[in-house]
């Protein structure tokens, strides 16, 4: 076990800062669940209308093979720009513990994405939506290049659960390794020293709701291909919880196991998310 | 795992199989593309003032998601399940259990009407932007940072904000009874479920009801006194299912007028919306809407709730329906009520129609509620004058507007005050034998009394009360009185009863509960 908290420090003073910097007073719906928060699979609506939804510390534990620790905070911010269209922008910052005495820290690319919710789930089709993701290759973590990913998104509700489609390709050739931190869009977390992004992802996730107690329980399992070739499929398994504690706060937390390959091993999400709008870019502000 | 393409063709089967799975979860009929979406609320710096400062009400409000959210998935999942699951088993948990402890945020309640929501999201989006607008101007009245003016500018926005989704808006033009009570299938549900339509009512009288503590009160420990003595008037009505909840649906500008003399097209926003909330759930409760129809129903019910023209009635009307229906009938006022509850004057879930047609000569004024037809969006004659803070309201568009029935044109331009209602009998208003004089003074009675500041402000003094009970107009003995309407047919030809003369509403309570600044949060729901 090596990891540093003094390094990881840093990290922390991001998330405290993203919390003070959090004074927003608006409805945040833990029935509406987000890549990453907890599980990797999302449903099929977008951020409501005229909405900022900043996921603030939103707190990745990994740990490895071998002991091999990563700390990621991934903050976000998402814009209803559109009827059911977002927006999101998000710059995961990393630590990685390579072992030996050695760590990486920083900004591990931006990731710019684009969500459109198809159609709201009637009796005869289930939601459907949108997703295209650019990573572009900004800091000493992120990627060489500039990836572009789409994903497929299908929710359909029954009494007693939810289910949730993901299928995800990511375009560009793959003779790089590039580092990226993992629970959003195009990339997921990997072995030591170097985070690889997902060629394909594909997967499904479960959730019951406790609607009197504002709680959303998830499960997910889901397989990725790597975007180097040499790299085998690997599979997941993910759980977790989403709660409202107030109209304007959520938090999540959740837990999973990477089953296979040379990342084996468990990783632990924690996050919070506060909505909010402005005024001036509501309907009728100007006049 | 022998290779990524193999890797890759397991997940493709995989994927294939889980949509198979969710495509066989629908039904075969005829896709319903729905593209209805969900905007944010108004942002302001009121934004969940209620929530903080009156949290027993507030969450009181969470609860109710529940009921009509579980209301309209039983009704459409178990079209042939026993009344006492709704009448038993649900209603004992929502008033046992949820009122007494309700959710401490709004509920999301996709998740508990699953179906219902799939049926007509169009619907569900319609009341889930009609609550908003509820919820987002108790916000306005309970922040104490904002004047009055502040208070009235911002209620405006909010309005305004609301209307600028006509997808969702329900319409500030007042509907008449017609649209909620005069369909094939209507009334079944207040019929087969009298104690959950009872408790559906008390919700509409408490969330149309809280806004006149708010607006009236002078202080906040007024207004905190006169939220908590509402919401302790909604338990009352609870008490004693259903003879305590409201015979009628409760309507804004008697329940709360202060509130509708002051924002009426917000009040009429509201009334549609209750209005609707009542048809859905005739619908649904209907076995004459077969189950492949119901969507279809739900949906000409919601455009016609949406539009400007289709059962419209004016203002003047709608407000003169609400006095005239009796607030005693719709669980009373909700402020300086007495400690008893309300005396209804009308059958538990009788309609406007019934009520009316129960007067003599009266009979075609089915669904029209006493009003005239929207005109060029003028008010009729024999309205109360549009109060003036109705002034500015945004009638455009309802000229030439549409009927109901043919039954209502028949009574354009029908003066209540004139001679023209000689002959009339109504229980609690026998007029035989008025002459020229005292049907005018009638009428300026009637108009004075339609007021209803100056009708708060007789019935509040006791010897004007007993003034207006004894006099006698037109020396024929003809005693008049406020309650207009009657049980049922049966009696309509009863004199006037003088219980119906006590406008219990209009009376200071008693005692005042000295209340004011009290924890709500501490407050046993």
């Amino acid at each position: 076990m090596k990891l540093q908290f003094g390094r990881a420090g840093g990290l922390f003073a991001v998330l405290a800062f993203a919390s003070v910097a959090s004074r927003a007073s608006a409805q945040t719906d833990y029935y509406n669940t987000d890549a990453g928060r907890p599980v990797q699979i999302e449903d099929a609506y977008a951020t409501e209308r005229y909405a900022f939804e900043m996921k603030l510390a939103p707190v990745r534990l990994e740990r490895t093979r071998g002991g091999v620790y990563s700390w990621a905070v991934e903050p976000e911010l998402a814009y209803g720009i559109l009827p059911r269209t977002h927006v999101e922008v998000e710059v995961p910052v990393a630590y990685v513990d390579l072992g030996g005495g050695r760590s990486r820290t920083g900004v591990a690319g931006v990731d710019l994405s684009l969500f459109h919710n198809l159609n709201v789930e009637t009796t005869t089709l289930p939601a459907l939506g949108l997703r295209a993701d650019f990573l572009f290759p900004v800091g000493n973590l992120g990627p060489n290049k500039t990836y572009t990913s789409v994903k497929g998104i299908a929710t359909r509700t029954y009494s007693w659960s939810r289910i949730h489609l993901n299928g995800q390709y990511t375009f560009g050739s793959n003779d790089e390794r590039s580092i990226s931190t993992g629970s959003g869009g195009s990339a997921t977390a990997s072995g030591p020293g170097g985070v690889e992004i997902s060629r394909w992802l594909a997967g499904f996730a479960l959730d019951k709701t406790l609607p009197l107690r504002a709680m959303l329980v998830t499960a997910d399992f889901f397989a990725r291909q790597p975007i180097l070739k040499e790299d085998k499929v690997d599979y997941n398994l993910g759980t977790g919880i989403r709660y409202q504690v107030v109209p304007k706060w959520a938090i999540d937390g959740g837990f999973g196991r990477r089953l296979n390959g040379p990342g084996q091993g468990w990783f632990a999400t924690f996050g919070t998310a506060y909505s909010f709008a402005l005024g001036s870019l509501m309907p009728g502000s100007g006049r | 795992m022998k290779s990524p393409m193999k890797a890759s063709l397991r997940m493709l089967t995989v994927m294939v199989a889980s949509g198979v799975l969710i495509a066989a979860g629908a039904s075969p009929a005829s896709a319903q593309w729905s593209t209805s979406y969900e905007q944010f609320y108004m942002p302001g710096s009121f934004n969940w003032a209620f929530r903080d400062t009156y949290p027993a009400a507030d969450r009181l409000f969470n609860a109710f998601d529940y009921g009509h959210a579980i209301l309209y998935e039983k009704l459409y999942t178990s079209p042939g399940a026993p009344v006492s699951v709704l009448e038993g088993t649900e209603y004992d948990f929502i008033t046992k259990k949820l009122l007494v402890n309700p959710p401490h945020v709004p509920l999301e309640e996709s998740a508990i009407e699953v179906a219902y929501a799939k049926l007509a999201p169009e619907a569900k989006a319609m009341f889930d932007w009609a609550h908003l607008l509820h919820r987002q101007i108790y916000d306005v009245w309970s922040d104490d940072r904002l004047s009055s003016a502040q208070k009235d500018a911002q209620v405006a926005k909010l309005v305004t904000y609301y209307k600028s989704r006509p997808d969702l808006a329900f319409s500030s033009v007042p509907k008449s009874m017609e649209l909620m009570e005069g369909q094939y299938y209507s009334t079944t549900f207040r019929t087969k479920y009298p104690k959950f339509n009872g408790l559906i009512w008390a919700y509409h009288w408490l969330q149309v009801g809280l806004y006149e503590p708010l607006v009236t009160g002078k202080t906040q420990a007024d207004r905190q006194t006169g939220i908590l003595a509402a919401v302790t008037r909604f338990k009352q009505m609870l008490e004693s299912p259903p003879d305590g909840m409201p015979r009628i649906m409760p309507m804004t500008a008697a329940v709360a007028p202060t509130f509708a003399r002051r924002y009426p097209e917000a009040a009429m926003i509201f009334d549609n919306l209750h209005s609707m909330h009542d048809v859905v759930s005739d619908i649904l409760a209907s076995s004459k809407v077969p189950q492949n129809k119901k969507r279809e129903e739900i949906l000409k019910a919601a455009s016609r709730y949406r539009d400007r023209t289709s059962f419209a009635m004016t203002p003047a009307a709608w407000m003169q329906m609400a006095q005239m229906m009796g607030v005693e009938n719709m669980g009373g006022p909700s402020v300086g009520f007495l400690p008893e509850l309300p005396k209804g004057t009308v059958a538990r879930g009788s309609t406007e129609a019934m009520n009316m047609g129960s007067m003599k000569g009266m009979s075609g004024m089915s669904g029209m509620g006493h009003g005239a037809t929207l005109s060029g969006g003028t008010s009729s004659a024999s309205g109360p004058p549009a109060p003036g803070g109705m002034a500015g309201m945004d009638m455009t568009g309802t000229t030439g507007a549409k009927t109901s029935s043919g039954s209502m044109d028949s009574m354009k331009g029908m003066d209540h005050s004139s001679a023209a209602m000689s002959g009339m009998s109504m229980p609690g208003m026998a007029m035989a034998g008025m002459d020229g004089s005292s049907g005018a003074m009638m009428a300026m009675h009637k108009r004075m009394m339609a007021d209803p500041v100056i009708r708060a402000r007789m019935m509040a003094d006791p010897e004007m009360r007993r003034m207006m009970e004894r006099v006698q107009i037109g020396g024929a003995g003809a005693t008049m009185t406020h309650s207009h309407t009657t049980a049922s047919p049966k009696k309509a030809a009863t004199p006037a009863r003088k219980t119906s003369t006590k406008p219990a509403q209009m009376k200071k309570p008693a005692k005042k509960v000295p209340m004011a600044g009290m924890d709500h949060s501490k407050m046993k729901m």
